[in-house]
């Protein structure tokens, strides 16, 4: 009796080992898969711009924008919005809105004026900021022809496509998916240049700057 | 609407950072001039720029969010295609050979200096200082530069974004400084009265700085008057808008215009008796120099505003 409870015992301990190892292994190897397609990912991503895309035609200024930024991305109370609906009056005295947020410019001033080297572009042509490293001097706010750092107690803030937040580069920031009425586009330039088929012009010049605007009536 | 990221404590230290490599560059002219005179006029503004300097880089410290990060300067300032990095290390560098300039410059540690170290010979003491001074007068001009070029190399700013600006703020940084070495040469007028050579060296820089200053604002105020549209509002801002009085009484009137009278008044009163005293109207036109040179960096960053991109685009896509 006590042999064979032995045996099972150790039946039990050798099937629970082989399905651990399984596991483990199975953990392992998926673990190993996703690593290589995040990286392939990142790879096939290299030297890509992605920015955004906003059509005055169906912006209607809600700030379901401004409110899903501020939410997914956590926003302390003392941090100004990452992203700003402005109104505008057209000749026929209607309300235009558009939605902006950091243009992720192909040649960012801030990080060039960055003097510890806390901002930087990376994957998708993301410009983002390193809290840890940034010392709070407002550099960047001067040299952006944009105005868009801003700052709270911990350092500056800005729009990093919701980096931070869990998103990964390529993959569509909470501002987009929460606009209700398909005013806002995220991909990469090419894609927005295709699916504005020559309706979208760059939001200015300096920089070159990721952030194309679909005209009225266009 | 005016420029409010950058507040008093920048502003502040633009004036402090300019006028202490000024006032260095001054004494050092003075030491290398003739080093057996003005001992204590060189001493004492030797530490007046160090102070200013000092205090110019205390303010902006506190003006960063994370001021105890700033310090870890080898980390903060490590990125070298900013000018915030060149001008950190430059003027920290200005700094050390500000305060060194100033002890050696000082009687007592000189003497002791002497006693406790064989190579500080009189004439070795001598190479030292002049070396520093050399040293001095080029970081000083750097730092004096500099001011201007922080300022220029945002680049966000249409302002700013001129040379104009950095040779504005050198000419006013100089102008500044040799106003700081005239108030204290006349605090000092007792125990180390000014030669009047050195006095005439004097005013005739500041006649020559003035002349060149008001040029310079011409040209400056002119160039962007005929730029975009937000150069425009900023230069108006300062000769016409909310700015006006303030650019007209304190940088026009009271920093060069008063500076320019009373070097001329000087020059005339020595010419027709040189036993004259000409310190009243020395310090008074100095003063006027300070005022205005500490005005002129709070008008031109206050009216340092951003050019509107996004909305001229959105202006030309509207119906």
């Amino acid at each position: 009796m006590q042999e064979s409870v032995a045996l099972s015992r150790r039946d039990f301990m050798k099937g629970g080992i082989a399905i651990g190892s399984c596991v483990i292994f199975g953990a392992t190897a998926a673990t190993l898969a996703a690593g290589k397609a995040n990286a392939d990912d990142a790879d096939s991503l290299a030297g890509v711009q992605y920015g955004f895309l906003v059509d005055l035609n169906k912006c209607v200024g809600c700030e379901n924008c401004v409110a899903a930024c501020r939410k997914y991305n956590h926003l302390s109370e003392d941090t100004p919005n990452r992203r700003k609906v402005t109104k505008f009056t057209n000749s026929r005295q209607e309300d235009v809105y558009v939605s902006t947020s950091c243009m992720h410019c192909a040649e960012p001033s801030c990080e060039r004026v960055c003097p510890s080297g806390a901002i930087s572009k990376g994957n998708a042509g993301i410009v983002s900021t390193d809290k840890d490293r940034c010392i709070g001097c407002k550099y960047c706010f001067q040299a952006c022809p944009y105005g868009v750092p801003h700052y709270n107690s911990v350092a500056m803030d800005k729009c990093d496509c919701c980096l931070d937040a869990g998103i990964v580069p390529g993959q569509t920031p909470y501002c987009v998916q929460n606009c209700k009425f398909g005013a806002l586009r995220y991909g990469s330039m090419e894609e927005l240049k295709e699916f504005a088929r020559g309706n979208a012009v760059p939001i200015g010049t300096p920089n070159d700057p990721s952030c194309l605007v679909i005209g009225e009536g266009r | 609407m005016l420029q409010l990221t950058w507040g008093w404590q920048p502003a502040l230290y633009l004036f402090l950072g300019g006028m202490g490599a000024g006032a260095f560059i001054m004494a050092a002219v003075l030491y290398l001039l003739d080093s057996t005179k003005h001992r204590l006029v060189v001493c004492a503004s030797m530490y007046a720029a160090f102070a200013s300097l000092a205090i110019g880089l205390l303010l902006l410290l506190a003006e960063l969010i994370s001021p105890a990060r700033g310090l870890m300067m080898w980390a903060s300032f490590s990125h070298f295609t900013s000018w915030m990095t060149y001008g950190a290390w430059g003027a920290f560098l200005a700094m050390i050979v500000f305060i060194v300039s100033a002890l050696l410059a000082t009687k007592q540690v000189g003497n002791w200096l002497n006693e406790k170290w064989k190579w500080y010979t009189p004439e070795n003491s001598l190479k030292l200082r002049r070396g520093l001074a050399w040293a001095g007068i080029v970081l000083g001009a750097f730092v004096a530069v500099y001011t201007g070029m922080l300022l220029m190399s945002a680049g966000g700013v249409p302002l700013w974004n001129t040379l104009l600006l950095p040779l504005l703020f050198t000419v006013s940084a100089f102008d500044t400084g040799v106003a700081l070495v005239e108030i204290i040469a006349v605090l000092l007028h007792k125990k180390d009265p000014l030669a009047e050579k050195a006095a005439a060296l004097m005013e005739r820089i500041v006649i020559a700085l003035v002349v060149i200053e008001l040029l310079v604002i011409a040209v400056f105020l002119g160039s962007m008057f005929a730029g975009g549209s937000a150069a425009a509002e900023s230069a108006g801002m300062l000769v016409s808008g909310g700015l006006a009085a303030p650019f007209w009484i304190m940088i026009i009137v009271l920093g060069l215009a008063l500076p320019l009278v009373m070097a001329l008044a000087c020059m005339l009163l020595k010419k027709k008796d040189a036993n004259k005293d000409a310190r009243p109207m020395m310090v008074i036109g100095a003063a006027g120099a300070l005022i205005g040179g500490c005005e002129l960096r709070f008008l031109i960053l206050a009216a340092g505003i951003h050019a509107a991109v996004v909305s001229e685009t959105i202006m030309g896509l509207l119906l």
